[in-house]
């Protein structure tokens, strides 16, 4: 028998810190690989965290409340089987395991070299929240020191009434939006669309669907346009990843079309995903979307809701801007802004003609696609909006 | 023999018992490990001790050395609170903080015992002093042994105490021995009171295994001190029957030399005195006897005293109390 | 009108021989005034008796004041150079300080071991030295050292009155400092601190004559916007932690100037015990200043390159603060 380490895995878009909620199982109890485990809250939401390996759960590292980051090592599992992607082995376990395994606190497994503070400053840092990391000393060697804490403390107080650190949901917008807009180089095309059809066409597949089925939403038909569009357009189904100047950098291209879509939620935003949409009817992406945007709100997600999407759809809906540019969720490589419909005249046939339109933003990682392409891209998926090709049921 | 009586001598017969059964308690409990640390026996020595302090007012002054039983015994401190310090008892003199080497019975005018050599003849001088300063009539005396000699305070206390007329009393125990080592190898200077005269100190040499000779002699030494005729030396030969401390085994001395000794022992000397001045062997044998039971009974009231309480080892180090409650 | 420390030692003096008819001054050539002249006159007015030379004897002057002092008397000795109490260390060390404890508070020892000590004008590596670390070492001692006159006339007083034994230790820099001494002032206890500027920003702490060196740091910090508070430590054991750690608390910063040096010093033991019950108000380290480990030169130059000077002191200052 081995002792197999279940270790967090990498849950979601930039998920860096997660708190143990519950676990699943017991210590003693035999667990079956990829049966859930234990729950964590992450930024975003709630996951399930399956066990890597089949097995009988021989201690819990972390407790419920305890913090852990990705990579972390929560429990041990003594197992018979073979080592698992997500978990590592510790042959044979002679010693008590916490004094090999890292533990949850982030401070454990971080390189980062020891931060130089001074005893007084700590104590006043703890006293008011403010975390010492990071903040810039000015005593000898970069010390972190009393007025520094008393700085921070100050600003803290100086800004908006009410100032406080940004919840977890904030911070996990705020690490995400800023990795997209620092890493990913990206551009925009516009096209607007005429929606004259669609309306007609939604208002009939609605009434053919069951009352107690969701109704029809734009956004299921957006969804099963840009299924399409991505499918013959397998150069922008794809993701970027690594460092360009990397030998390891690649692009991974999708298997389907696995789309996002933006959700409201309290003070920030989740991207469920909806995964082969090529292979969905509009009446299952419906199905689809108003399940994941309950769950979006219950903060029920679970990991592989969030994961897998090349592109994401944002609509601000009826009530929002004419046009607007999204940005880019990475590790996606697109996001269509979709304004609000509204009426317009428009040149047809020589006449004047007022139709309802609305203007479709893409914003495209360029390291993933060029300009070309997306203009490409953007015609072929006005053009199937407004076309008559779509799968009902 | 000076106008002391029969009953006089009788008394200093029984003081000399006290001693030898008291440190023979000592040797013996010490031995068992139930004294902590390492007493000196005086044994041998006593007829030094109860010849001067028998001429001693309770209101002198009294240092003494390492080897200080004897003279604590003799200037009248009480035998039970005596062993009870030795024996490190809550009763003891000093309530256990001082032991063997550093005996104070200050009511009784014995202001110390020291355990460093030589450590208390100034201070002895100084109590001198302050008699000599304040118009009192009471002396000082010091006990020491012939090892004190050596050391510089000896000659500085010498030349201080006649330069100022002090009323003190040196008391010279000379055993022959510093702790280990014989007085031939010490000093080529053979009798301690050849070291008065430079300073214009009276001074005698006297046998002090006999106590009447001890009594005689220490009566001209005290009547010069108490007069204001400054300081006197008192040099006492003697022997050490014991070793240096309790347990030491007296490698250095031949079978001989200590079977000599103990023919030299002060109490069958004075006994041998009184039976030719007519006193029985039946009366000298009570004595002795009442006297093994005063010590004995006083030995087992210490004994059973309490010990002292641990919550106190940090009283006494202070007088002023601002400052005892500050730690360091 | 302002009097030398030497002149307000001599009337605090003349006024406990006054006041108490216990108290006895005695000491190497006192009846003459002393080495300094702490002592003229005293004997003329006192008498010998009371105003007592003594042989060039420290071993046994060191004892016959304290036997005195078992005995009724309060002695004021005299050492006339604190490197000369290394003679008097047996007694004071197995004698004196230990009277009280050894015999269970049956005896006391009322002394004053008056000596001076520190460097100056060239006295050199035998009578120039700042022992006082030796004898912060012994239970039942205690030790003042004071760094101004006025500071000294009643420290002085105190400890004459105080019943323990205290060595009490002048600075030979601080013999020609003068001060008005005003009448009727509050005696300062034994046994604690003051406050002889108040600041903010860092706690130096000194005693001695490097009180006023610490002072004239603290002047010229203060023009570098630096606030700091200088404590007189005032009796050196027992020590005032609670004066310390009122000061650091506020300032959360400690440095500790001495001229002895800093081996085993004073401030060794000040830095340990602000370490131990003070870490958590600590912004920096504790820091020292005191001689380099050398025995004080001859030569002017010498001299004046080892001791530490106000420049040292500030230097330090803006290293916790500033580096």
């Amino acid at each position: 028998m081995t002792q197999i380490a279940q270790e967090i895995p990498k849950v979601g878009l930039v998920m860096e810190e997660v708190k143990v909620v519950r676990w699943l199982k017991n210590v003693g109890d035999n667990v079956i690989a990829g049966e859930p485990l234990l729950e964590v809250e992450t930024e975003k939401s709630v996951v399930e965290i399956e066990a890597a390996v089949t097995g009988r759960l021989t201690e819990i590292l972390v407790h419920a409340d305890g913090r852990a980051v990705v990579g972390d090592q929560v429990a041990w599992i003594e197992s018979a089987q073979a080592q698992s992607a997500a978990a590592t082995t510790l042959t044979p376990r002679t010693a008590d395991p916490k004094a090999d395994a890292p533990l949850s606190s982030p401070a454990a497994t971080s390189s980062r070299e020891r931060l130089r503070s001074t005893p007084i400053a700590r104590k006043l840092a703890a006293e008011h929240g403010i975390d010492l990391i990071g903040m810039a000393g000015t005593g000898p060697g970069g010390r972190v020191q009393l007025q520094d804490v008393q700085r921070a403390i100050a600003a803290t107080r100086a800004t908006l009434v009410g100032a406080q650190p940004p919840s977890p949901m904030r911070r996990a917008v705020a690490r995400a939006m800023t990795l997209s807009h620092t890493t990913i180089p990206q551009f925009t095309v516009a096209r607007a669309v005429e929606w004259t059809l669609l309306q007609t066409l939604r208002g009939e597949f609605s009434a053919r669907l069951p009352d107690a089925a969701p109704k029809l939403s734009v956004n299921d038909f957006l969804m099963q346009a840009l299924a399409r569009a991505l499918i013959e357009f397998p150069a922008l189904n794809a993701t970027f990843s690594g460092d360009p100047e990397s030998a390891s950098a690649h692009l991974v291209q999708a298997s389907g079309a696995h789309i996002g879509l933006v959700v409201a939620v309290d003070n920030g935003l989740l991207v469920p995903v909806i995964h082969e949409v090529e292979q969905l009817s509009l009446a299952e992406i419906a199905r689809r979307r108003h399940d994941c945007i309950r769950r979006a709100l219950l903060g029920r997600l679970k990991r592989e809701d969030l994961d897998g999407a090349t592109l994401s759809i944002s609509n601000l809906g009826v009530n929002g801007p004419d046009r607007f540019t999204a940005i880019i969720n990475p590790p996606q490589s697109a996001i269509l802004a979709v304004g609000r419909p509204r009426d317009c005249v428009v040149p047809r046939d020589g006449d004047i003609v007022v139709r309802p339109l609305s203007d479709l933003t893409l914003t495209v990682d360029h390291r993933v696609a060029d300009g070309r392409l997306a203009a490409l891209f953007i015609a072929r998926l006005v053009a199937i909006l407004e076309g008559r090709d779509w799968r009902l049921e | 023999m000076t106008d002391s009586t029969l009953a006089d001598w009788t008394e200093m017969y029984a003081a000399l018992w006290r001693i030898r059964l008291f440190e023979g308690h000592v040797q013996r409990l010490a031995a068992a490990g139930e004294i902590p640390g390492f007493p000196h026996l005086s044994t041998g020595q006593e007829a030094v001790a109860v010849g001067v302090c028998a001429l001693l007012k309770p209101e002198d002054v009294l240092f003494t050395s390492h080897r200080g039983h004897g003279h604590v015994l003799a200037k009248g401190s009480d035998m039970e609170a005596t062993f009870a310090e030795i024996l490190g008892r809550r009763s003891g003199l000093c309530g256990g903080r001082g032991g063997s080497m550093h005996l104070v019975d200050a009511a009784n005018g014995v202001l110390g015992a020291t355990g460093v050599v030589a450590g208390n003849l100034a201070l002895a001088a100084g109590a001198a002093w302050a008699a000599q300063a304040q118009g009192r009539e009471n002396i000082s005396v010091v006990f020491f042994g012939d090892g004190a000699t050596g050391a510089g305070a000896f000659h500085e206390t010498l030349n201080l105490a006649a330069l100022w007329r002090l009323p003190l009393l040196f008391v010279c125990e000379n055993n022959g021995y510093a702790e280990f080592t014989s007085r031939e190898e010490h000093s080529n200077v053979k009798h301690v009171s050849s070291f008065a005269a430079p300073y214009g100190i009276a001074t005698q040499t006297i046998d002090g295994n006999d106590l009447p000779a001890v009594f005689a002699a220490a009566a001209v030494a005290i009547e010069t001190v108490r007069r204001g005729a400054g300081p006197y030396l008192l040099e006492c030969m003697t022997f050490r029957m014991a070793g240096h401390y309790v347990g030491d085994s007296q490698q250095y001395r031949s079978k001989e030399e200590l079977a000599e000794i103990r023919e030299k022992c002060p109490i069958d000397r004075l006994k041998r005195h009184l039976l030719e001045r007519g006193v029985s062997m039946e009366d000298l044998d009570a004595i002795g006897e009442r006297t093994k039971n005063q010590v004995l009974g006083a030995l087992e009231r210490a004994y059973a005293a309490p010990r002292p309480d641990p919550a106190t080892v940090l009283e006494f180090v202070y007088r002023a109390p601002a400052l005892a409650s500050i730690p360091g | 009108m302002q009097h030398t420390f030497i002149e307000i030692l001599r009337r605090a003096l003349d006024e406990e021989l006054t006041r108490d008819p216990a108290v006895h001054l005695l000491g190497e050539d006192v009846a003459a005034g002393g080495a300094f002249g702490v002592t003229r006159g005293l004997a003329q007015k006192h008498g010998i008796a009371r105003v007592r030379n003594t042989p060039i004897s420290e071993a046994a002057i060191t004892g016959l004041a304290t036997g005195a002092a078992l005995c009724g008397l309060k002695p004021v000795l005299e050492i006339m150079f604190i490197d000369f109490a290394t003679l008097s260390m047996d007694c004071l060390v197995n004698q004196t300080a230990k009277y009280r404890y050894m015999s269970g508070g049956q005896l006391a020892v009322p002394l004053v071991v008056r000596t001076q000590a520190g460097a100056a004008g060239g006295a050199a590596a035998q009578h120039s030295q700042s022992l006082e670390a030796w004898f912060i070492h012994v239970p039942g001692l205690v030790v003042v050292a004071p760094s101004t006159p006025v500071e000294a006339y009643g420290l002085l007083k105190s400890a004459i009155r105080l019943g323990d034994p205290v060595l009490f230790i002048e600075h030979k820099r601080l013999y020609t400092m003068k001060e008005e001494l005003g009448e009727g002032a509050e005696l300062p206890p034994i046994g604690r601190a003051r406050i002889a500027r108040p600041g903010t920003d860092v706690t130096l702490i000194a005693y001695s004559a490097m009180v006023q060196t610490a002072l004239a740091a603290a002047q010229n910090l203060a023009d570098e916007g630096i606030s700091a508070e200088v404590i007189d430590l005032r009796t050196l054991l027992p020590l005032d932690m609670a004066t310390i750690a009122a000061s650091v608390s506020k300032t959360h910063r400690a440095v500790i100037v001495h001229e002895a040096v800093l081996n085993g010093g004073v401030g060794a033991e000040i830095a340990a015990r602000i370490g131990a019950q003070l870490f958590d108000e600590l912004d920096g380290p504790v820091l020292r200043v005191g001689c380099p480990f050398a025995p004080i030169p001859f030569a002017p130059e010498l001299e004046r390159a080892l001791l530490p000077g106000s420049a040292d002191i500030a230097r330090a200052v803006r290293q916790e603060l500033l580096e």
